[in-house]
């Protein structure tokens, strides 16, 4: 059978992932609490897990026509769909600038990628985030208008034209698999497996970097920075599991992937969670799911609180 | 829980395969309404001659024929109709005055006869009621001598019944030709010409004379499209039977077939020598019209008259009690979900990725409702116009639900460009079903050119190449028309399908596509072991 080396290794596949993990511990009631980032980033705040603040949300098209006067004063943000996915739709603005033209003040977005956006452009993007055009089944979405969270320093070497971003795989509350996503030239400065950002699987129990790919092909130094992708030491890394392990008892989600950034000031913060988390992490690992899930299922029932379900999952994810 | 989904499964695949048994075993109906292709209709009309009655063969149903919608009506005359063990013979009684003409119409299903191998023959003795094919006929001096001479060249009169059978029938079927003028048998036999009753003649006076029981057949061979084109007069047409190894075995010496009967020949009367008085023109003329039934692939009519009288309960969830417009709509709306299983297949056991979820259906029931050219090519267009449109619209910054109705009017457009400079306007000719697709293909389209900006080509074109890969296989699936058939005769199997679907929604094993994710994975895990 051609599965067999997949079994052999655990590789988890998607039926497997939906059937046995997602349909039977993530329950659907619970979803809007991922798949919308306001109603996430509210319930962050209730369970003081820090999260990028929201400066506004654009629910509807009338706000738009006074969104100049109201991002003038902002040296930079980020737009997102509230119901996006795989961070489509999402534009970071680097620096507003403000010019005046014929004594009226006319405002420019400069995007993280350099390029000049009109704000009837921004307009334009936001509207098609509210029509749906990036939500999940393409319902109607809201805008958020976020800050823009800065690089830690750490990673200066590791990314290119982005932040990179670290995705921890929560089953059950337990972490169960990390990787950290570094943007390249080739994913445009996203921190996303699809377009080109390397994945770097992290040692659950030292926060090292273990292997790193970009698509399938094993690599070991960035590609446009050149730096050794083995060196990079992630910091606060206790505290990204308690983060991440803390999202459970937030959600309720047996099955989820926590997305976190490392910021210079207040360290880690959640950045979105996921009740789909996709499958790749075990490529960027090098090793199968199958086996740590089944792991944890065996002392799922044995309470524990997110302290010490992450010295568990430290002790024996080695 | 698992037993009990395991068990509501079995439920849902075995309950219609029940129903199935009951309709078939205890209803007695088809599993399949019949199919119209081999199906003829055939108009005799008789004009008998004789004052007061005389007889007629008229066709008799028996394995390989089958006759249906049977009518027999004659003016001024009383008929009756007399089984004969070798066909059905119709009695016409004059009653009053005036003219009186038979017409006769049935509708006929022929299956071919094919007897594959011979076994030598020495049968001495034969039932009594065999006699009347042993008798040979009575000959002239003239017609004895030829025919003993025959004899004594092509046969050695030591072999079997069977070996001489053939050695006569390659005689008579080679070296006699088909001649319409010669109907003698000496002349027959002296010229090497015949007509195809004398040949049957001569093949049927040989073999008795071997003392194997032999008819001649009467019978009407049905048109070719040719022959129905030029509207070619009908003849009654002969051929034999010879009872070889406890057998009837069907000999055309016309046609060159022995242990074949085609599946164009009706056999209206299996012995000659009992009706040939009433073929004769001094009896009456026969006109002969037959017509290749071609309404439906399948008679459905025939099948709702099956079930209306079954009488059943079931009957009343037979979709043949709806109009015909309907059964039309509903027998592709059945086969859906058969696609929706083909799609389920595609994505789930071998992950081929698609644009949303039910597109390659619609695509299908596009190429259905159009055709698959058609179909293709207006994907292809609304592909073409949905990216043209993202970078031209671009930059007028509108908002999206108008943008797409630009793009669905720009569908619209090309849909009349075409058929006004197409000459066969085929699109808008037909059906109504198609401008559904449209719509959903239009928007789909939108999603196309934001994963075209988002993923890139290649992730996309994925896409496309699996939804377009999935509809011709659904296409395909659709096509063939017993299968449309099957499930509009009996749409309880759309339970079964819900089974599969079930089976194949518990499957939490591998996709053939995660073999070819994970591939890497496993090759440099194991890279990484033997370094170790």
């Amino acid at each position: 059978m051609i599965f067999s080396q997949l079994h052999r290794l655990g590789v988890l596949g998607i039926n497997n992932r939906v059937g046995r993990y997602i349909l039977r511990h993530n329950k659907r009631k619970f979803y809007p609490y991922v798949d919308n980032k306001v109603l996430t980033s509210e319930l962050a705040h209730k369970w003081g897990i820090s999260t990028p603040e929201n400066y506004m949300v654009i629910k509807n098209y009338g706000t738009l026509r006074t969104l100049d006067a109201r991002i003038a004063h902002l040296d930079s943000f980020v737009i997102k769909p509230a119901k996006g996915s795989q961070g489509n739709g999402i534009i970071v603005i680097t620096e507003v600038i403000k010019k005046e033209v014929n004594g009226q003040i006319e405002i420019q977005c400069r995007r993280s990628n350099g390029k000049i956006m009109e704000i009837d452009e921004v307009k334009h993007h936001i509207s098609g985030i509210l029509s749906g055009l990036y939500s999940l089944g393409g319902q109607n979405d809201e805008a958020i208008i976020q800050s823009k969270i800065e690089m830690h320093p750490v990673f200066n070497d590791y990314s290119y034209g982005g932040i990179p971003d670290i995705r921890v795989i929560v089953f059950q509350g337990y972490p169960v698999m990390s990787m950290v996503r570094l943007p390249t030239r080739s994913s445009d400065g996203r921190a996303n497996l699809h377009q080109g950002a390397i994945g770097a699987g992290i040692t659950l129990a030292t926060g090292l970097v273990n292997h790193a790919v970009i698509g399938k092909k094993l690599i070991t130094h960035h590609p446009d920075t050149g730096s050794e992708i083995k060196h990079l030491v992630l910091p606060h890394w206790r505290e990204i599991l308690d983060l991440s392990a803390k999202c459970y008892d937030m959600v309720g989600l047996g099955y989820l992937g926590a997305d976190i950034v490392i910021t210079p000031d207040k360290g880690p913060v959640m950045l979105e969670l996921n009740a789909r988390p996709g499958l790749g992490i075990q490529i960027a690992n090098l090793s199968g799911l199958v086996p740590r899930l089944e792991l944890i299922a065996a002392h799922a029932h044995e309470k524990r609180d997110f302290k010490e379900r992450v010295d568990f999952s430290m002790k024996h994810f080695i | 829980m698992r037993t009990k989904i395991i068990a509501f499964t079995i439920f849902l695949l075995i309950f219609p395969l029940g129903i199935l048994f009951y309709k078939v075993n205890y209803l007695n109906l088809s599993v399949l309404p019949q199919k119209v292709d081999d199906a003829w209709h055939l108009h005799l009309t008789i004009k008998p001659k004789a004052k007061e009655s005389t007889r007629f063969p008229i066709p008799k149903t028996y394995p390989g024929v089958k006759i249906t919608g049977e009518k027999i009506q004659a003016e001024n005359a009383e008929i009756v109709i007399d089984s004969h063990a070798d066909g059905n013979i119709g009695r016409w009684t004059k009653i009053g005055e005036g003219k009186s003409a038979i017409l006769y119409s049935a509708k006929i299903n022929i299956d071919p006869v094919s007897v594959k191998t011979f076994h030598k023959d020495y049968t001495q003795v034969y039932p009594k009621t065999f006699q009347k094919y042993l008798i040979v006929p009575t000959l002239t001096p003239e017609e004895l001598e030829a025919i003993e001479s025959l004899e004594g060249a092509i046969l050695e009169g030591d072999e079997d019944k069977t070996s001489a059978i053939r050695k006569i029938f390659y005689y008579v079927d080679e070296e006699i030709r088909r001649n319409f003028g010669v109907t003698k048998i000496h002349e027959s036999l002296f010229t090497g010409n015949g007509s195809p009753l004398v040949k049957a003649k001569i093949f049927n006076i040989l073999a008795r004379r071997q003392k194997v029981p032999s008819r001649i057949i009467v019978g009407i061979r049905m048109p070719t499209p040719q022959e129905e084109a030029t509207k070619q007069k009908i003849h009654f047409t002969y051929t034999n039977e010879v009872f070889l190894s406890n057998k009837w075995i069907p000999v055309d010496t016309n046609r060159s077939y022995f242990g074949i009967r085609p599946e164009n020949f009706l056999v209206l009367h299996r012995n000659y020598d009992d009706i040939s008085k009433y073929l004769s023109r001094k009896n009456a003329t026969y006109n002969i019209q037959i017509q290749r039934a071609k309404m439906n692939r399948f008679n459905k009519e025939e099948y709702r008259k099956e079930v209306a009288k079954s009488n059943s309960w079931l009957s009343n969830f037979s979709l043949y009690r709806l109009p015909l417009p309907l059964q039309q709509m509903f027998s592709t709306i059945l086969l859906i979900p058969l696609g929706a299983l083909v799609l389920a297949v595609a994505r789930n056991f071998l992950g081929i990725p698609t644009l949303g979820i039910f597109t390659p259906i619609l695509l299908t029931l596009f190429f259905k409702e159009t055709s698959f050219g058609f179909g293709l090519l207006f994907f292809g267009v609304v592909v073409a116009i949905g990216i043209v449109e993202r970078y031209v619209l671009d930059k007028f910054y509108l908002l999206a639900v108008p943008r797409l109705s630009i793009i669905l009017t720009l569908v619209i457009v090309f849909m009349i460009g075409y058929t006004l400079f197409t000459v066969d306007g085929g699109f808008f000719s037909q059906k109504h079903l198609a401008f559904f697709p449209i719509v959903i293909v239009a928007t789909n389209i939108e999603r196309l050119s934001i994963m075209l900006a988002e993923e890139g080509l290649v992730n996309t074109s994925k896409s496309l190449i699996g939804t377009i890969s999935i509809s011709i296989l659904v296409y395909l699936l659709f096509s063939i028309p017993s299968l449309e058939i099957l499930m509009f005769t009996n749409p309880e199997l759309l339970f079964s399908v819900i089974g599969i679907l079930i089976l194949i929604g518990k499957y939490k094993g591998y996709r053939v596509s995660e073999f070819l994710r994970f591939r890497d994975l496993v090759r440099q895990k194991k890279a990484l072991e033997e370094q170790k």
